[in-house]
């Protein structure tokens, strides 16, 4: 599609090839509260970026149109889905097709990553959102967030150190 | 503009930048652990701090309208924290009144979002990252990520209103 030349080309012009994960948290941040302030991206507040909230959306208000069901579902989402996930997506294609990253790998635990896919939504949106949302809803001045972020440290170090004494996997 | 294609376009950027940047917020704190590299963490600091600084310029400038965050999906209920003649830079101490069950359930599930998404080897961003690279763990990861919100619906939500 020439569409999508056009923007991969620009893209490879404007993006450099390594990006440091600063610069990525620096624009992610302006654009979480820019889309708010700017874009009405609301309510709820502190909405942006939530990578596990916005799937809940998507899927729920799928499910609900499609049998009529009442599943839970943000306010901005009542009429169309927030689409930042099938963005996300759309973007690190691109950006894997730009800089022949993108191939076929298979580490071999599929069922194994279908089930943590699972329990991390799950896990996700009882805890106010993903680990992106947690940082911005403490940055919003949430308490209850920064605590949450505070257990999902405890629960970083408890998974690294299984990982780190080969438990796990 | 619809929201729904501003955080399209929005998800585009991001997933560019995600893909070059190989940004995992999950993986800032287990690197340091493990290897000692700060990149990833930097990272998460950098968009807490961008975030903060954004909130209160924002605020200061009467763009925010202060509401505690919904628990759930249902903002509207939920009561004004703050208001605009208050000064916007420092956080809102607000929502740890909600009582020992809601805390529990945060941190709980705080730790759980944590171990899990560490042993399943990233946060969902870098796995939306990782299954559009051709990742086909990450594509099975999404599977259940999305599985997962029917699961959340007919079982999770229900054994949580047991708790509240």
């Amino acid at each position: 599609m020439p569409f999508v030349t056009q923007f991969v080309t620009l893209a490879g012009r404007v993006v450099p090839r390594r990006v440091s994960a600063v610069t990525y948290g620096v624009i992610a941040g302006l654009l979480a509260v820019g889309v708010q302030v700017f874009f009405g991206v609301k309510p709820p507040p502190a909405y942006g970026i939530c990578v596990a909230c916005h799937t809940r959306d998507m899927i729920a208000w799928l499910v609900n149109h499609l049998a009529g069901t009442h599943w839970e579902i943000a306010p901005v989402s009542l009429i169309l889905p927030l689409l930042t996930t099938v963005g996300l997506l759309i973007g690190a294609y691109l950006a894997a097709v730009r800089n022949h990253e993108r191939r076929k790998v298979a580490l071999g635990g599929h069922w194994r990553s279908f089930v943590y896919g699972i329990l991390v939504v799950n896990a996700a949106i009882v805890a106010l959102g993903c680990p992106t949302r947690l940082l911005l809803l403490s940055a919003y001045g949430d308490m209850l967030a920064l605590l949450t972020v505070a257990g999902l440290a405890v629960g970083i170090l408890m998974g690294t150190i299984l990982l780190s004494r080969g438990i796990a996997n | 503009m619809e929201p729904a294609l501003v955080t399209l376009i929005m998800g585009v950027i991001l997933g560019y930048l995600a893909q070059r940047s190989r940004i995992c917020f999950i993986g800032g704190l287990r690197d340091f652990v493990l290897v000692r590299d700060t990149e990833l963490l930097k990272g998460a600091a950098a968009f807490f701090v961008t975030t903060w600084l954004a909130f209160s310029v924002a605020g200061a400038l009467g763009l925010v309208d202060w509401r505690a965050p919904a628990y759930g999906g249902d903002a509207s209920a939920q009561p004004v924290v703050m208001d605009a003649s208050k000064p916007a830079v420092a956080p809102a101490s607000s929502a740890l009144d909600v009582g020992l069950p809601v805390l529990t359930v945060a941190v709980v599930a705080g730790i759980a979002l944590g171990l899990f998404s560490t042993l399943a080897n990233g946060c969902p961003t870098r796995q939306h990252v990782l299954a559009a690279q051709g990742v086909r763990d990450s594509v099975f990861y999404l599977g259940g990520f999305y599985l997962g919100v029917v699961v959340y619906n007919l079982v999770t939500k229900p054994l949580l209103a047991l708790v509240f």
